[in-house]
């Protein structure tokens, strides 16, 4: 049944074509469930740990909002053109749909090099270390896990465009675009919650 | 068929390295957990050894640290974890009648994930000492301040890869229930094994994050220097506490909801009687699943949360032995009227019964919070978490073990051997942990490794060692029946208990790779014994014999659970001072880390590339072997 | 074929006969842009009742976040029951640990 439709045409939504497409998009919704788990956790941390700051920097004293509303701006133009690129992907669009995986994974990186930029910045100027106070330390775990997953989104993106110039979209082929989109979505639903959690609530004080 | 891709099929050691066979997935997780069993059970034995008479030194007060620690740990994550493991992947897919899980990679990965997770964590007994903070390793006493060798570095990074293990694992079989179910198989006509397998399974996927959160923050404490439980710096060790019985009390009722699953099928089958009040049975398992997260402070009463807060999660505790109450009715009402047959699988269920009742009231004394004042820390909580794990859960295995294994193996355990197993595990149990709620009424605390004469603790602790042994005893008879059993010729029946209600016993013992010829189509609950009872000899198939898809064989799990393994190490000795240059020139630069990840992503990358077309078992072959299906 | 496909056929039957366009999403966008820009102006601009801008921050995000999920992850579509389920049950164990972090570390 499922290797029909790899020669034909494709139908039209090719990533829930096969019975392995729709247990992948399932079996990531369930990991997303767990996800959301994780994240809860480190941002429970975050919560209980926000106001211990050793003597150290605050907050109050640490975020600049112009960056923050840059990383954000950045991400959610990136979700927007992930959608994009589903939307390729169910008009069976290939070329649009390697365009939009390509402007997502550059906003990938773009998003990326901002926190970067902002962890040496509060690392050097601010002496904001890992090790200043558990405050710096739950600051660093959360942000920094969701940086990683904005990372290993980024990578993975990229393998599957290359696949997707060398394989075509396919019902193979079809599910991973799928399946790293929904990923993408979840990292900015993630990122919502931290620039509203961590950095505006942390300026409200 | 268009594809007739030609897959190498392996033989002797790389054909169980490579197999993504569910059935062969839940041997390999049997003879892993079976193995964690054994040295939890020999690190059992030294407890009670060490505890035979007061003043005894037969351990220092180090190892007996140790050994409670690691007897905690390898029993609940490495040892009964992995054989439940091993009985949902034997069993779920025969009995909502799918050829295959629906992630057949992922679940060979989750097992060596797992496997290499619970290796990493007993190096430690070789490379400078086993942790030795207790299983829940409560901070500051496993923080780098109070705990400076390896050993808690060991608990958290063996813990986290055989946690990604079990969280793969638990994905695969949520998605493997609500995907693969055969024509007809609605949810509530699922055999209560696999109701309480996909509930278990929900709940590995909701709590393993969370301990998995807790494992990182305790190991960037002790190995990058944070501060999450410092409390020099601004930590909190009560955070620890939380976050590990979020996932803690989860945990218990992970493990013990798949036993009663096993109960639910052993009883009605020996019993000959349908399951009594199969959906009460159902909304009991998903209510004990949403208590069983509401609940975790109440292993937190002393450290003073506060009258509301203690109130609260009395109350909501108490509340759990509603449904469990109903399961246990259920269960006796099945067997009221039927024509009980005891065999060995059946008199563990029925001994699991009474075990685990005494079990839960002792829970229930335990969740008044002005009471656990003072039970708290004694061996009256060690005998009554004893009795729900080991008295109940591990009766509820071996009963499942017992049922499963003609099934499992085509060759039925020996029925004297099994009884024999049965009464000294039964007998040892009892003695071993009875009495240790009288020693914790009198104020033993627990985790002491000795204890003054005369102070009325020296004959039950000698009742409680005897018991021990006769506990072992029972064990033993088991891996004798075991491998006596494998010496003797495969071929029972399909159905060798004669009174099989589900689909399992439709299908040859052992069941064929592809299980079944054809898809059944399930008409009921109890799906193959209404086909019986309609004088059918087997199934009514629900497709035409056709060309099988399988999956191809793979080495990648095992490689990419190697990677994970080396990251591991390389993480745990990255801050270690080395003597030797190049052991520092690797470590300290993070290099090991680097190489296992690079093995890992790269097998990653390895997967995604190349398609796996998998391959064909075709008609003329499936005829050929004449299986019944 | 099993119960879920069959299921899943119908769904794409379903689906084929909805052309979707760019204009939903575009609207969605522009909507997560104001509740972000009505955030961060309300930091910004300082002087607000803080405990009233912490609630109107949640707010904000908790309906960007719905907004989102629902429109572009699909899960306001049909046959997404069991995706649904399972994120609302990790949203909720994970608020229950945010309880226990606001409530029950520090005493």
């Amino acid at each position: 049944m499922s290797a029909t439709h790899a020669d034909g045409a494709l139908p039209q939504e090719p990533e829930k074509a096969t019975l392995e497409g729709r247990n992948k998009v399932l079996g990531f919704w369930l990991f997303l469930g767990g996800e959301a788990v994780l994240f809860g956790t480190l941002f429970a941390t975050f919560l209980a740990l926000r106001n211990q700051t050793n003597e150290g920097p605050t907050a109050n004293e640490l975020f600049h909002l112009p960056m923050t509303a840059a990383a954000t701006l950045i991400l959610l133009v990136s979700s927007l053109t992930s959608v994009f690129a589903v939307q390729a992907l169910h008009r069976h669009k290939v070329a649009a749909l390697r365009v939009w995986l390509m402007v997502t994974v550059l906003l990938g990186l773009g998003f990326l090099g901002l926190e970067i930029y902002e962890f040496a910045d509060y690392v050097t100027a601010e002496k904001f270390g890992m090790t200043t106070s558990a405050f710096s330390s739950s600051f660093y775990t959360l942000v920094g896990f969701h940086g990683a997953h904005v990372a290993f989104g980024v990578l993975w993106i990229s393998v599957i465009i290359g696949q997707l110039f060398k394989k075509g979209l396919t019902v193979v082929t079809a599910p991973k675009v799928y399946v790293s989109a929904m990923y993408w979505h979840f990292i900015d639903v993630v990122w919502v919650f931290i620039f509203t959690v961590v950095y505006l609530l942390g300026k409200v004080g | 068929m268009a594809h007739a891709h030609s897959v190498k099929r392996h033989k002797g050691l790389m054909d169980w390295l490579t197999t993504v066979d569910h059935k062969k997935i839940a041997i390999l997780y049997l003879l892993a957990g079976g193995l964690f069993f054994g040295i939890g059970g020999i690190e059992a034995i030294l407890i009670r050894l060490q505890l035979i008479k007061p003043m005894n030194d037969f351990v220092s007060a180090q190892t007996f640290n140790e050994l409670i620690t690691m007897h905690g740990t390898t029993m609940i994550f490495l040892g009964v974890m992995p054989v439940i493991f091993a009985l949902m992947n034997a069993v779920i897919p025969l009995q909502i009648g799918a050829r295959d899980v629906a992630f057949p990679f992922l679940n060979s990965l989750g097992f060596w994930t797992f496997l290499f997770g619970g290796l990493l964590l007993n190096l430690s007994w070789i490379m400078g000492g086993a942790p030795d903070a207790g299983w829940t390793a409560y901070t500051p006493l496993s923080t780098h301040t109070y705990s400076t060798t390896h050993g808690v570095d060991f608990y958290t990074v063996g813990l986290q890869i055989a946690g990604l293990g079990t969280l793969i694992g638990g994905i695969n079989f949520l998605a493997t229930i609500i995907t693969m179910r055969a024509p007809g198989m609605s949810f509530m006509r699922m055999p209560m094994f696999t109701w309480t397998s996909f509930i278990t399974s929900a709940m590995i996927l909701f709590a393993f994050p969370a301990v998995t959160v807790g494992l990182v923050l305790l190991s960037f404490d002790r190995i990058l220097g944070a501060n999450f439980f410092e409390v020099a710096n601004g930590g909190n060790p009560v955070l620890w506490q939380h976050i590990f019985w979020i996932f803690g009390h989860p945990e218990v009722y992970i493990l013990i909801l798949p036993a009663f699953g096993v109960i639910s099928e052993v009883i009605p089958t020996f019993s000959r009687k349908r399951l009594f009040g199969y959906s009460s049975m159902v909304f009991a398992t998903i209510l004990i699943a949403f208590l069983g997260f509401m609940v975790w402070a109440h292993h937190m009463f002393t450290t003073g949360l506060g009258p509301v807060a203690n109130a609260l999660f009395s109350i909501a505790t108490m509340l759990i032995a509603v449904p469990t109450g109903i399961k246990i009715f259920n269960w006796l009402f099945t067997m009221w009227g039927g024509q009980i047959r005891f065999t060995s699988p059946n008199l563990f269920a029925i001994g699991f019964i009474p075990t685990f009742v005494m079990g839960g009231v002792t829970g229930v004394m335990l969740a008044s919070a002005p009471a656990d004042y003072q039970f708290h820390d004694t061996y009256f909580v060690v005998a009554h978490f004893h009795y729900v794990i080991v008295g109940a859960l591990v009766s509820g295995i071996l009963a499942g073990l017992h049922y499963w294994w003609p099934k499992m193996f085509g060759r039925m355990l020996n029925e004297t051997l099994g009884k024999l197993s049965f009464w000294f595990f039964i007998i040892g149990f009892h003695l071993t942990f009875f009495v240790q709620h009288f020693l914790g009424l009198m104020g033993m605390q627990r985790r002491v490794f000795t204890y003054l004469p005369n102070q009325n603790f020296d004959t039950l602790n000698l009742i409680s060692t005897i018991g021990a042994i006769t506990m072992g005893i029972g064990v033993i008879f088991f891996l004798i029946n075991a491998i006596v059993t494998a010496t003797k010729p495969k071929g029972v029946a399909n159905d060798p208990w004669e009174d099989g209600r589900t689909l399992e016993w439709a299908i040859p013992s052992p069941p064929p790779e592809y299980n079944f010829k054809q898809i059944p189509l399930v008409r009921g609950i109890d799906a193959y014994w209404k086909e019986k009872m309609a004088g059918n000899k087997e199934m009514t198939p629900a497709e035409p014999i056709g060309p099988i898809h399988m999956p191809s064989p793979t080495i990648l799990p095992f490689v990419m659970s190697v990677g994970i393994f080396i990251a591991g190490l390389g993480f745990m000795f990255s801050k270690e001072s080395f003597s030797n240059s190049f052991m520092s020139l690797i470590f300290n630069n993070w290099i090991v880390v680097i190489i296992g990840l690079v093995i890992t992503f790269g097998s990653m990358l390895l997967r995604s590339l190349y398609d796996d077309h998998g391959w064909h078992i075709e008609v003329e072959e499936l005829e050929e072997e004449g299986v019944k299906a | 074929m099993t119960t879920a496909d069959r299921q899943a056929s119908r769904d794409v039957v379903k689906h084929s006969a909805r052309h979707e366009g760019p204009q939903k999403h575009i609207i969605v966008f522009i909507f997560s842009i104001i509740l972000t820009a009505i955030a961060f102006a309300a930091v910004a601009a300082g002087g607000v009742n803080p405990a009233f801008t912490v609630i109107l921050l949640l707010a904000m995000a908790v309906l960007q976040v719905f907004v989102q999920m629902g429109y572009w992850m699909h899960l306001k579509d049909r046959g997404h029951m069991m995706p649904i389920l399972f994120m609302v049950g990790g949203f909720f164990i994970a608020g229950t640990a945010i309880v226990m972090a606001l409530y029950w570390v520090w005493w």
